[in-house]
């Protein structure tokens, strides 16, 4: 540009000096004549010069303009809260093929949670569930904490958590919205041996290592076999390890319990898995010997296509039950010395329109609570309970990702009488 | 539809906004199309039609009709697009960017950030080349032709959604012959 003005500024002073001497043209000589020929040169270069600035500076406003325009346009990120409101439910309706009377509809849970992040590396899940709708001294409901950790990242790969957590135990403890599994009732197995949702305190490492494989360990709080009820017909024999669970509630913490969950996820679609969680569970709790629980799955998932495979093991051991149990022989229940079950299960998503997506599946269970006793002598040993098999089969109907409609037929081969019909609304943000 | 290409030199500019936990949108665009020696920006403003249709998440900013392409050229030779959004996994924010191949194919995924405490299996290369070669004609669907990630079908199915999104929407600019 500086050129250009030197350019300018020399060409017009030759041009003035150029009107100032016209008079004298005629006198010039053939040096000076060809001087001023140049100096007209010069002129009608300088008036080219001049538009062309002129033209430069037109374009350099338009182009100016042009990127106000951009700046204005660019996308602007939606800002981020730093806190997230998340929910869950499950409504379901019960029909007992054999007993229509006994038809229910239930609240079955009514989740509502916050995960806040105070800062990249720090945050808080948080989630409170209400069970049966009402919950009062004279009604069926439960209030509890279902989960509430702190989360710190220490690396890309690296994070640790203490609070009341969900044990990493099978396909559902952790992923146990409606939305996240076949069958409107969580199944069997993961509720009677595993007793979803499993959760305790404690604190926790998450390691990913880069390659699909994640292990997740701790230490925590476990159950309690001072919460047997030996006199309770149902609740140990339902599920012997959510008869004895403490989640959070004045827990007994003297013996702590260890868990380490390793599972692959490195080819898409496919994730194999074993968990394990164990410790005493005696806590030295007056007129209860010591007693060391172990429960421990293995599972594999894989969903080539539009297909979902599953299938799962899990065992769970108590030590010491015949000195548990010799006091209490007579008793409603007496406790297990192993309790186990496996499933395998098929989903197929079969029609998708916009948001709708149904998904049949079906899946069969064995499941015993009650696998083996320890022996306490001829007549006084417990019989063990008779494996149940039970077959689901359904659909589930999405409406986007967040909202499920599921029904389903269960039959029960040694409980016949709790064949049953069930139809469930879900949602999950 | 308005679209203002800008082919400046002097707008060959990174377009990072926020700092990125894996990988920023620079170093994304030249793991792309490592043979570009330029990226050109174009902001696009998305008419009212192709933003409904595309039906993103308010996190996106496709959402607000906007969708910023950075053409990676070889001298005058446009090699293909990049473009950055994002998406929510369960809680969190997903960023993500996808290469475009000058033919609308998807070229790569890369996720650029992922806060997520599970699921962190996206950023797999395994996960990522399941979108390679697929345009806008594609179910890019979690269940179909994406497989999903076990315990992770949230992240899955959003970023999925997302490069959906974006194939589409350049897909439609294409057609409209909108881009520069």
């Amino acid at each position: 540009m500086s050129r250009l003005r030197r350019t300018v500024l020399a060409t017009s002073a030759a041009a003035l000096f150029t009107l100032l001497s016209a008079p004298a043209f005629a006198a010039m000589t053939a040096e000076e004549r060809a001087l001023m020929e140049r100096v007209d040169r010069l002129a009608t270069e300088l008036d080219a010069v001049k538009a062309e600035l002129a033209k430069l500076k037109t374009e350099q406003g338009a182009q100016a303009a042009e990127v106000a325009l951009v700046k204005a346009a660019a996308p602007a990120p939606a800002p981020e809260s730093d806190t997230r409101l998340t929910s869950y439910g499950e409504i379901n309706l019960t029909v007992p093929s054999e007993h229509s009377a006994d038809t229910q509809i239930d609240l079955r849970r009514f989740i509502i949670g916050f995960a806040h992040r105070f800062n990249e590396k720090t945050r808080l899940v948080t989630e409170l569930e209400v069970e049966h709708a009402v919950t009062s001294s004279t009604d069926s409901g439960e209030v509890a904490v279902e989960q509430a950790y702190v989360e710190r990242a220490l690396s890309e790969k690296l994070a640790l958590r203490g609070g009341l957590m969900l044990m990493p135990l099978g396909l559902l403890n952790e992923n146990h919205e409606p939305t996240s599994f076949y069958g409107v009732e969580r199944n069997v197995v993961e509720t009677a041996i595993i007793p979803s949702t499993l959760r305790e305190v404690g604190a926790q490492a998450v390691y990913n290592f880069g390659n699909g494989t994640t292990l997740q360990t701790g230490v925590v709080t476990g159950p309690s076999i001072a919460n047997w009820d030996f006199s309770d017909a149902s609740k140990g024999r339902k599920s012997p390890l959510a008869s004895i669970h403490q989640e959070g509630q004045l827990a007994r913490a003297r013996d702590p319990n260890f868990f380490a969950a390793l599972n692959w996820r490195g080819i898409p679609g496919l994730q194999v898995g074993a968990s394990a969680i164990g410790g005493n569970i005696g806590h030295g709790q007056e007129g209860f010997p010591e007693s060391r629980m172990l429960l421990w799955d293995a599972h594999v998932r894989w969903a080539p296509g539009r297909w979902q495979l599953s299938a799962l093991y899990a065992q769970g051991t108590l030590t010491n039950t015949r000195q548990l149990n010799a006091p209490n022989v007579g008793m409603a229940t007496l406790i297990p010395k192993r309790f186990d079950g496996a499933l395998v299960e098929a989903g197929y998503k079969l029609w998708r329109k916009d948001d709708l997506r149904l998904e049949p599946f079906a899946r069969v269970e064995r499941v015993n609570t009650a696998r083996g006793f320890a022996d306490l002598g001829p007549g006084l040993t417990p019989e063990r309970s008779p494996t149940e098999t039970i077959t689901t089969t359904g659909a589930s109907l999405f409406f986007g990702d967040g909202l499920v409609l599921k029904g389903d037929y269960q039959w029960f081969d040694v409980a016949d009488a709790a064949d049953r019909f069930n139809l469930g609304l879900g949602w999950s943000f | 539809m308005r679209l203002l290409p800008l082919t400046s030199a002097l707008l060959t500019l990174p377009v990072s906004v926020q700092a990125a936990d894996y990988l920023s949108v620079e170093a994304a665009q030249k793991l792309m199309f490592p043979a570009a020696d330029s990226f050109v920006v174009q902001d696009v403003l998305m008419d009212a039609a192709l933003v409904q249709k595309l039906k993103a998440p308010a996190v996106s900013a496709l959402a607000q009709g906007h969708l910023r392409l950075v053409s990676a050229r070889l001298g005058a030779q446009a090699l293909g697009l990049v473009v950055v959004d994002e998406v929510i996994g369960k809680y969190e924010r997903i960023r993500f960017a996808v290469g475009i191949n000058a033919d609308g194919t998807v070229r790569q995924v890369e996720i650029l950030s992922y806060r997520e405490s599970h699921g962190g299996e996206v950023r797999l290369p395994a996960w990522r080349k399941q979108f390679a070669g697929k345009r806008a004609t594609a179910a890019l669907q979690v269940g179909e032709d994406i497989a999903n990630i076990s315990g992770a079908t949230l992240s899955c199915s959003h970023i999925t959604d997302g490069v959906r999104r974006i194939v589409t929407a350049v897909a439609a600019l294409q057609a409209a012959g909108k881009l520069a």
